[in-house]
């Protein structure tokens, strides 16, 4: 998968336009990644990549960078 | 109208599936409005079933932080109309069952016909925040018949 997927793909679970992210998008930027926002990522990135995140991990992601990093550590990023 | 929409359990593996059963009986309000002249089971009505059902079978295991609540209805189809007084089969298979969340494919049958569908999506509310001396009767009551997977 391409940064380019990867980045519609975030953009889909949080219901937002791929344009308004970038690797550099905080949290606080995107309106949907609330608590329930945290969760459906974990849930989508489990069904659909088979990611399951540690506690550690869900503390450490703070940008749409720091998903794409963990899909990355993965092996779902090219 | 009690907000509790399962009668009862008929077969329940903890944490994964469930089959349970509820009917809305005729004489409740609601059907004077939905609607008049032509009583309907509400869709609404109809995903609660299919939630509290699978957030049954969800808090029947015992594993989460708290007791299951639905967070997202990823998307529901409604393919017949329900009338009163049928009886509403509800089935839910858990998908995804992790601590903090769980998904749920749901559907509700009458008279071996399926009327509707969810994919469900549930997050964990902490028993501190119900009343301390809660307990789920239906689930209560599938225990006392079944025992043996009585937690």
């Amino acid at each position: 998968m391409t940064q380019r997927d990867a980045i519609e793909w975030i953009a889909k679970i949080f219901e937002t336009s791929p344009d308004q992210l970038t690797p550099d998008t905080p949290r606080e930027g995107v309106a949907a990644w609330d608590s329930l926002g945290v969760l459906t990522l974990m849930a989508s990135l489990d069904s659909d990549f088979g990611i399951v995140l540690s506690d550690d991990d869900v503390q450490g992601i703070k940008t749409v960078g720091d998903i794409l990093h963990v899909m990355q550590r993965n092996g779902k990023l090219g | 109208m009690r907000f509790i929409l399962v009668d009862c359990i008929h077969e329940l593996d903890p944490g994964k599936q469930i089959v349970a059963s509820k009917t809305l009986s005729a004489h409740e309000e609601l059907f004077r409005d939905h609607f008049p002249g032509f009583p309907v089971v509400p869709g609404v009505l109809l995903t609660e079933m299919m939630a509290q059902a699978a957030g049954k079978c969800l808090d029947a295991d015992g594993t989460h932080p708290g007791r299951a609540m639905l967070g997202k209805i990823n998307g529901a189809n409604f393919r017949e109309w329900v009338r009163p007084d049928q009886e509403i089969h509800l089935y839910a298979k858990i998908t995804q069952n992790r601590p903090a969340y769980a998904t749920a494919d749901c559907f509700a049958e009458v008279e071996g016909k399926k009327v509707c569908s969810a994919e469900l999506f549930f997050v964990f509310a902490p028993h501190d925040r119900f009343a301390p001396d809660h307990r789920d009767p239906v689930l209560e009551a599938y225990w006392t018949t079944h025992p043996s997977q009585a937690r």
